[in-house]
């Protein structure tokens, strides 16, 4: 028997085989997947440019969004993004930099948003000054979110989540039911009406009108916000890097070394709920501001899960990426919205997807040429057998490839549904030439339920499509784009 | 009096589906560790399984079979059905992540949640649909059944409350009678030490969850015999059923079940008394609002749990060892 | 010293945004492209629909597209106008700022010149000073809020019209059936916690109240399924019970709830609950904006023509004040192109136009009038329907 004890530390050329003495086996597999040599050396140049740099040219770009597009909906869009990048920013300082699982986030973005409602619209006839009441809000926010942690400070990730969830559950209620109040308070929040004609931002009196004179978005908004992000960002990174940041850090990686260290951990998970909420309810003043109007169900289950996929896509712990998840998610689900545009996403990520999976090998092209062959050879047949098989209205310009009904059964939807399911969770228990063989006909098959069942109702899709990404990054590639890679040592 | 009652019986019939659904994330917690926010998803599904599966049966006007054996059939093909899902849910989303930070299958299941909610409504719609059972020929569900003073409580009520505690009973034996049972309570116990006493940990789980998700699909049907259902259920439900779970005290059998029961109890009384308080002459409560803020007592009461009982009533507290 | 080095470039760079909002702040003196370019008459024009066409409330949008659909298929050549219809789903789940953003895609178009609903009076309330600041007409064939249109804090603007009679007309005119029709002496009134049931609740208890009728009033949340412990409420005594939800099936839940317990009051639904599919309990009341049109002479043919498109489907009650609104909207366009000659100067131009629109063989029966008080049709009523016992709904009042 040869001497099989593996060196340590692992040198270079050591075969990544089982985990290595001294590493835990979670990290030893994604360190598995490193990059190739060449990008390899490219990602560790772009990892030496200064992050100013970095944010400079980020905001930069955006800067130019108006040159691009001088459509009122798209730069809507672009301010609906900024304002998203700032809560995934918030959300990372609670779940990236001190590690706890807040699932009632956006209660806080809720918080700004109604108190500044409530400072600045004929509500209560108060019409403060938006220089006021904004650090106001803020304040405000991080009180609620410090009040939020005090009952949480000694509650682990599960049971954390838990009450934070309820937390949201709760403002929703209060939300909701805020018309009538106990003790004669009365009709604090509106209701399920919300509250309308809330003031826009004023500068010193001077007020910025959130819409032009033809009820298009006023691009002086899309400024605003994007100089708050900016200063957001930067204090933030100023307190990542400052004494707290360390804390931080050490008592994200083990909360009872720390603790043992002398640490205030306490205080530190309180510090992180309080900044996060502050964030969240920076925003949320701004938010309110432009849409002039506030409702309780923008702020629930489903803001709070985009923006999770947001950080979780970005990579928690690393904020250029959550902004770089904001930038990509929101887009993304704008443009699901319409069928014509969700078709070229579908056929763009398909073609990314393959390019990711099978690196630039022959497998490439010849799973593409197969796939397209595959296409119009099933497509030739079923407009063969019968007419109505492909003379449906859906498919756009891809009508010519995938199988598109006029009418669809009714029980077609959910067999092919569920049937793209299995087979695609099928497909991960295979491997080498059989799941190569088996991705072209399963891709036709995710093709034809795309075009026929998921763009006739584009609005599941979207959440479907978010959900699916959560999952499969939470296996696929928990650290997300940017991320660190994060050792749990038990 | 006669409110008392009719409340009562009602918090017992919310209560005992509440059990149902407690159970399923009590064993996943003990076993894994994770709160499995897809739960409440798997019962939305059981329930429209059983709603498929009458209407092959010809639909509540037209049965094929019998009406109790009708009932039978879709429980049981509700808890096949939801016991796949649930292993299929374990096997993709869970397993991989078996030692993963916590973060990360807590994370995933919201993903699952989101996916399973949303893929029912693109699939089947989010109209409400009916079982119809009211529309069985002679109506023996609701019209049948005893009183009490002028209270009617109704056959259906009776079904359901028997099943989820024939269904609790099943369950209890097979978690303290057996020896796969025995092995779910040594890895709830400790996950390692099971593994090296020769238990297999990939078993015992994919057990677990068979039997939580078999659970929930009973739950499911049992719900939607006397309300309609539709895919936004799942959400609320998967709420109150993991309030139910952590009130008894997670991780514990019979912590859900009584936590599942003080649960529904909570609803129907708040719901039904709240009114208008009045404190010597103060009116504390607004007239007719007090139905709104059943949902505010229900949460305030789970957060002062937690805060300060964190293991429920019946749970073991969770002792760190350095 | 380093923080301050790095303090100041940032420092610059907000600076440097604040003047650049600061200076598009400015009031535009030009309009933009989508809301001043003439459009010719001639050229292919579109017409926005927002409703909730997924969700909850996806049967209403449905139902309305169809036949928002068959109107401006029959309709638009007709009056020789080339008109596609563009649908935004605005789900009730996401509250009503989903409306806004699909206000934003509409008004960004410039070859959108009208808007039929937003269906759904909170998505009115959100998005009509959008539309109004865009000078696009909106037409809502269901948005039935009171406070719309009336009192003195409207919440729509004045480009906001609506085909179907609001809640202060549904609510007394539902009362007073009850009143004189039903002889009721004790009723209960629910409301849901939002704003359609809360309005309509609260004109019907005034009303009731008014004419000496004793109210209980009780208040679900609005995710309830399980209506048990409400029920446990309704005093044993009590006729009627007002409940005013948007989901059918809760309506249907509740009644068969009752029977259970063994109250004897009937169950009396607004026009959210009209959906004979869902709610068919026997003995029950529906009212309604729209008389089943299927029983008016003059709307065979349309109906005839609308199930050949639509096969296998029923007409329902949401469609056809659908139906009406895309006749109104496609008219006013066409009164505007002729006052310009055969282009539209922009698209205010229609809004000018909405209430000049008559319509003598309405859908829904009569003449369709436009009232000069307000933005609203002139003597417009809710129909009472009751369910019979083979489930189909009979006009009763």
């Amino acid at each position: 028997m040869s001497d099989s004890t593996p060196e340590y530390p692992p040198g270079p050329d050591a075969p990544v085989t089982a985990p290595a003495i001294g590493h835990d086996e979670w990290v030893a597999r994604h360190v598995e997947r490193r990059l190739p040599p060449r990008l390899g050396v490219y990602e560790q140049r772009l990892r030496q440019v200064p992050w100013w740099l970095w944010l400079m040219l980020a905001v930069g770009v955006a800067c130019l969004l108006p040159v691009f597009t001088s459509s009122g909906y798209w730069r809507r869009v672009g301010f609906e993004t900024v304002i998203y990048a700032l809560l995934a920013l918030g959300l990372n300082v609670v779940v990236g930099w001190g590690g706890l699982l807040d699932l009632g986030y956006v209660a806080f973005f809720g918080v700004g948003a109604y108190g500044y409602a409530l400072l600045d619209s004929p509500h209560y006839g108060i019409h403060m000054w938006a220089l006021v009441s904004i650090p106001i809000m803020v304040v405000v926010g991080a009180l609620v979110g410090f009040l939020l942690g005090l009952p949480s400070r000694r509650l682990s990730g599960d049971y954390l989540a838990i009450v934070t969830l309820f937390f949201l559950q709760l403002f929703q209620t209060l939300a909701t039911n805020g018309d009538q109040f106990l003790f004669g308070a009365g009709n604090v929040t509106g209701g399920a009406n919300g509250l309308l004609n809330v003031d826009p931002i004023d500068f010193f009196g001077h007020e910025i009108a959130v819409s032009t004179s033809s009820g298009e978005f006023a691009i002086a908004y899309y400024f605003i916000a994007l100089g708050i992000f900016l200063l957001v960002f930067v204090a933030l990174r100023f307190v990542n890097e400052s004494r707290v940041g360390r804390a931080w850090r050490a008592q994200r990686e083990d909360p009872l070394a720390a603790e043992v260290m002398g640490m205030p951990v306490s205080w530190l998970k309180l510090l992180s709920f309080a900044f996060g909420a502050a964030v969240a309810a920076l925003s949320g003043t701004v938010f309110a501001a432009l849409n002039a109007s506030v409702f309780p169900l923008t702020f629930y289950f489903v803001t709070l899960i985009t923006v999770y996929t947001m950080v979780i896509l970005g990579g928690q712990g690393s904020q250029f990426g959550v902004v770089l998840g904001a930038a990509i998610i929101w887009p993304l689900l704008e443009l699901l919205r319409s069928p014509d545009d969700a078709r070229v996403i579908f056929y763009l990520l398909l073609g990314l997807g393959l390019l990711l999976g099978l690196r630039l090998s022959w497998k490439l092209p010849a799973v593409a040429a197969a796939l397209i062959g595959l296409g119009f050879a099933a497509h030739a047949v079923a407009g063969a057998i019968r007419d109505s098989w492909t003379a449906g209205s859906a498919g756009g310009w891809a009508s010519g490839w995938v199988i598109v009904p006029e009418h669809l059964a009714s029980w077609i939807p959910p067999v092919a549904y569920i049937g793209l399911i299995g087979a695609a969770l099928g497909l991960t228990l295979v491997r080498g030439w059989a799941r190569l063989v088996l991705v072209v006909p399963v891709l036709y098959l995710a093709a034809f339920v795309w075009e026929n069942v998921m763009l006739a109702k584009p609005e599941p899709t979207r959440y479907i499509v978010i959900g699916l990404v959560l999952v499969s990054l939470m296996i696929v590639r928990p650290n997300g784009l940017l991320g660190e890679r994060r050792v749990e040592i038990v | 009096m006669d409110k008392f009652v009719a409340l009562t019986v009602d918090g017992l019939t919310l209560g005992s589906v509440y059990a149902l659904i407690a159970l399923g994330y009590t064993l996943v917690y003990g076993v894994l560790k994770l709160l499995n926010f897809a739960h409440g998803d798997v019962f939305m599904v059981g329930s429209y399984i059983g709603f498929g599966t009458l209407n092959l049966l010809g639909g509540a006007t037209d049965l094929a079979v019998p009406l109790w054996s009708a009932l039978v059939l879709i429980t049981l093909a509700a808890m096949a059905g939801c016991a796949l899902l649930g292993v299929v849910i374990e096997r993709f989303a869970y397993r991989p992540l078996r030692d993963a930070p916590r973060i990360a299958p807590l994370i995933s299941a919201l993903g699952v949640s989101f996916f399973l909610a949303y893929s029912m409504q693109l699939l089947f719609g989010a109209q409400y649909r009916d079982y119809n059972l009211f529309a069985v020929p002679g109506n023996p569900l609701f019209l049948k059944g005893f009183h009490i003073g002028t209270v009617n409580v109704s056959l259906v009520r009776i079904v359901i409350v028997a099943s989820a505690f024939l269904l609790m009973v099943v369950l209890w034996y097979l978690v303290n009678k057996t020896r796969t049972g025995k092995a779910m309570r040594a890895t709830s116990f400790d996950r390692e030490a099971a593994a090296m006493m020769g238990i297999d940990i990939d078993r015992v789980i994919v057990f677990t969850f068979v039997l939580g998700s078999a659970l929930a699909g009973a739950a499911g049907v049992l719900f939607a015999i006397r309300v309609p259902t539709q895919v936004s259920l799942g959400f609320i439900a998967g709420l109150k059923g993991f309030t139910a779970a952590v009130i008894g005290g997670i991780g514990s059998v019979p912590g859900a079940m009584v936590g599942g029961l003080i649960l529904g109890f909570a609803e129907s009384y708040s719901a039904g008394y709240i009114d208008t308080i009045h404190i010597g002459g103060f009116r504390i409560w607004p007239e007719a609002s007090g139905t709104r803020w059943t949902d505010l007592v229900i949460f305030v009461l789970l957060i002062a749990f937690m805060i300060f009982r964190p293991q429920g009533l019946l749970g073991r507290p969770d002792i760190k060892k350095v | 010293m380093r923080r301050l080095k790095l303090i100041l470039p940032f420092a610059a760079a907000a600076l440097a945004l604040a003047v650049a909002a600061a200076a598009s702040a400015r009031p535009e003196r030009t309009a933009s492209p989508a809301t001043s370019t003439k459009i010719s008459c001639k050229a292919p024009m579109k017409i926005g629909f927002a409703t909730p066409v997924t969700g909850g409330a996806g049967f209403l949008g449905t139902e309305q597209v169809s036949w928002a659909k068959y109107a401006v298929k029959t309709l638009a050549p007709r009056l020789g106008l080339k008109v596609t219809l563009v649908v935004g789903d605005t789900p009730v789940e996401q509250g009503p700022a989903v409306a806004q953003s699909v206000a934003q895609k509409f008004i960004a178009d410039p070859k959108v010149v009208g808007i039929i609903g937003p269906s759904t009076s909170g998505a009115v309330a959100a998005s009509s000073a959008a539309y109004f600041k865009a000078g696009l007409a909106h037409i809502s064939p269901s948005a039935t809020r009171t406070s719309l249109t009336q009192g003195g804090q409207k919440e729509a603007t004045p480009a906001f019209f609506r085909v179907v009679p609001g809640d202060y007309i549904q609510g007394p005119s539902d009362a007073n059936f009850m009143v004189t029709k039903l002889h009721v002496k004790k009723v209960v009134v629910m409301d849901f916690q939002e704003p359609y049931s809360l309005g309509l609740a609260d004109a019907v208890e005034r009303t009731l109240k008014a004419k000496g009728v004793s109210v209980t009033r009780l208040s679900a949340p609005n995710t309830t399924t399980d209506y048990s412990s409400y029920v446990t409420r309704v005093p044993g005594d009590a006729d009627v019970v007002f409940f005013p939800t948007q989901k059918p099936g809760d309506a249907q839940t509740f009644a068969r709830q009752l029977v259970e317990q063994g109250k004897k009051a009937k169950v009396f639904g607004g026009d959210g609950s009209n959906n004979p599919a869902q709610f068919n309990t026997p003995g029950a009341y529906v009212s309604n904006f729209a008389p089943d049109i299927t029983g008016i002479a003059a709307d065979k043919a349309l109906v005839a023509g609308w199930k050949k498109d639509n096969p296998g489907k029923a007409v329902g009650s949401f469609g056809p004040p659908t139906y009406g609104a895309v006749q109104v909207l496609l008219n006013a366009i066409k009164l505007a192109c002729n006052q310009g000659h055969g282009s539209l100067p922009n698209r205010r131009a229609v809004v000018r136009n909405v209430k000049r629109v008559r319509i003598p063989n309405w859908i829904l029966g009569g003449t369709f009038r436009w009232s000069t008080k307000s933005n609203d049709p002139l003597n417009a009523k809710f129909y009472i329907f009751q369910i019979q016992s083979n489930g189909s709904y009979k006009l009763v009042g």
